[in-house]
């Protein structure tokens, strides 16, 4: 198997109105692909029902994850196989450590491999060294998820799980969005460096911008619900320049 | 006009008889227990609840451990309402008991029956500022019983002191009818926590009072567990300046558990401030109903107090009734309230799972955070883990 993600002929509907209009989506192990959609085109939806959210009834289609088809699966059914999406928005949770949530989220992936929880010292160090490469604080870890965090630290800190967790399949949805440029190189050279030829990548975004600093293997651009066109990376390019009405469906 | 007495209320009128209590066993047949007819029970109606009256304890051992353990703690024993001091007590502590009940009862007939049916109360004098955690153990052993205890704490002035009071026993269905006073002298500072452990058959029933006086300091947290059917009603009296109290419950509630805290906090002087942070976790039929009343008196100028309720169903079939009351004679306050309640937040439980983390764990460590806050506040950490553990414990059964 040399396709690490393939969706065939996906349908989506939420509360009786079809978001998604039959997206087909091929990519082979090791390749960084990107969606470009302006907003409201469903690229949002799309990772959403990846990743098993509730609330998306799927009429049509399935998802397979290194050859599984992963649509009936539990959100962390799904997370412990491998995939991992980068929320648009990581959700606070006052309360709740980032340490504990990101020892608990390891230790429930190492448990769904089999393999012994993580021993405190090994932990540490693994947390360490990922924040160190995306330029986090210490003080940051030491704060309730996600509550209080810029912007950019949210996202820093998604990429931070990411590193931790290390997935075959990485979804990033709009990634970059609320980033200025110093936050969006940092979080680019954390993602570039966990590109290697066992793990695939989605960047999900509607701007250009990220894809200079993440350059893609394919370009697809989506609207009304569909992927409409594929390209190299030259075809985000052209997107900036001309926009996504050319490709608005005439119906 | 008197009511007609049920099967309970003939008993409890002919043990209050034999007591020798006359005048209130002479109130107790025109009234009889508290129904929904009388506001501070309108959400717990005794009569309708209470059940089957047993026999008045009689003395009895108990050996088992705590089910709290608080390294270091200096514990004392009420075993069926008979107080068992066994160790000396540490530096600043004087332990004494004596006869008959402690709380003044405010018109309370829950109240009153304590008072009047408690044979011994334990005495507590707090100097200076004992490092040593106080841990009063009430147990309710043995065969089911009617169990009536006291205890009285005196902080004095300019003292700091930290108790807990934990209540619990044999899984019989006892009728536990418990009072505590706790007086904070000037300056004193005092953290008292209550813990209802109790089995799943116990009726418990729970009066408490506080007093502040001048600057006093005091934070004050009860939970309830245990029990089929417990009510805590709370007193807490300013009367002196600048004294400031928080006060904090929570409620664990499972199965078919009716479980009441309601408390009456009275502003009588000025200059004091408050805050009144309580939360209710149900689950399965259970039913929290919490009832805050503030009263800031006429002279009472520039109270400051804020009180909010949070709650958390998770069951369709559980229940939280909450009722705020402000009653305010003075013109310069400020008094609030807010309540809260909901279910676990979808989109938090997907962002965890989306992490690996399994449903049951998830929901598990949102409920924690959700708790967080009132454990966070305890700033012993030894006493804060044998909290969180309790916490921890209802999450896992």
């Amino acid at each position: 198997m040399s396709n690490m993600l393939e969706i065939k002929d996906l349908h989506v509907k939420v509360e009786d109105k079809e978001i998604l209009k039959g997206v087909n989506l091929t990519i082979p192990k090791g390749e960084t692909h990107a969606i470009m959609g302006r907003n409201g085109s469903g690229k949002s939806t799309l990772s959403y029902v990846m990743a098993g959210k509730e609330g998306y009834e799927i009429t049509k289609g399935e998802i397979l994850l290194d050859g599984e088809n992963i649509l009936e699966l539990e959100p962390n059914e799904r997370a412990v196989k491998g995939l991992f999406l980068a929320f648009q928005y990581p959700i606070e949770i006052p309360g709740v450590a980032t340490m504990t949530f990101l020892k608990a989220a390891m230790n429930a992936q190492r448990k769904a491999r089999g393999e012994e929880e993580l021993l405190t010292p090994d932990f540490m160090r693994e947390v360490k060294s990922a924040a160190k490469m995306l330029e986090i604080d210490s003080a940051m870890l030491k704060r309730a998820l996600n509550v209080g965090f810029s912007g950019g630290e949210k996202k820093r800190a998604e990429i931070l799980q990411m590193a931790l967790l290390k997935p075959k399949m990485c979804v990033f949805d709009e990634t970059d969005s609320g980033l200025d440029i110093d936050a969006l190189k940092i979080v680019s050279q954390g993602v570039n460096a966990l590109r290697d030829a066992n793990r695939s990548m989605l960047i999900i975004t509607h701007y250009q911008r990220l894809l200079n600093y993440i350059v893609p293997d394919v370009v697809h651009v989506f609207s009304n619900g569909k992927i409409v066109k594929s390209g190299d990376k030259s075809l985000a390019l052209e997107l900036e320049k001309h926009g996504y009405a050319q490709y608005d469906e005439s119906t | 006009m008197a009511v007609k007495l049920n099967q309970s209320e003939q008993v409890v009128l002919e043990i209050l008889q034999k007591t020798g209590a006359d005048e209130l066993a002479a109130d107790f047949a025109k009234t009889g227990l508290p129904t929904r007819r009388n506001e501070a029970y309108h959400y717990s109606d005794l009569k309708m609840l209470l059940g089957n009256v047993p026999a008045l304890a009689t003395s009895s051992k108990s050996t088992s451990a705590s089910l709290v353990s608080i390294e270091g703690a200096y514990r004392i024993l009420i075993v069926n309402g008979e107080v068992q001091i066994s160790d000396e007590p540490p530096a600043g502590v004087v332990v004494s008991t004596s006869k008959g009940g402690v709380v003044e009862p405010e018109n309370d007939i829950i109240a009153q029956l304590n008072s009047a049916l408690t044979k011994e109360t334990l005495n507590i004098d707090l100097q200076g500022s004992p490092e040593t955690i106080i841990h009063i153990d009430r147990r309710y052993e043995g065969e089911a019983s009617h169990i009536n205890d006291g205890v009285e704490l005196y902080i004095l002035d300019n003292s700091n002191a930290t108790i807990i009071e934990t209540f619990s026993g044999s899984n019989e269905a006892h009728l536990s009818n418990s009072a505590s006073k706790v007086i904070l002298g000037r300056k004193a500072k005092a953290t008292h926590i209550m813990v209802d452990l109790s089995g799943e058959k116990l009726r418990h029933l729970q009066s408490v009072q506080y007093e502040l006086n001048e600057s006093a300091l005091l934070h004050s947290l009860i939970i309830h567990k245990g029990s089929k059917l417990a009510r805590t009603q709370l007193f807490a009296k300013f009367i002196g300046e600048n004294a400031h109290a928080d006060f904090a419950g929570l409620i664990l509630g499972a199965k078919e558990q009716h479980s009441d805290i309601s408390i009456n906090i009275e502003h009588n002087v000025a200059n004091t401030t408050s805050s009144e942070n309580y939360k209710s976790v149900v689950l399965d039929r259970a039913k929290a109903i919490f009832q805050g009343k503030i009263l800031v008196a006429k002279d009472a100028q520039k109270t400051d107090a804020a009180m909010k309720h949070q709650g958390l169903m998770l069951s369709d079939d559980a229940q939280i009734l909450v009722k705020p009351e402000l009653e305010i004679y003075a013109d310069d306050v400020i008094c609030g309230h807010g309540a809260t309640c909901g279910q676990i937040d979808e989109d938090s439980l997907f962002y965890l799972m989306s992490r690996g983390i399994e449903k049951q764990q998830a929901k598990s460590m949102l409920i924690r955070a959700f708790l967080a806050e009132l454990f966070d506040e305890i700033k012993i950490e030894a006493l804060k883990e044998a909290l969180i553990s309790v916490a921890d414990e209802w999450l896992e059964a």
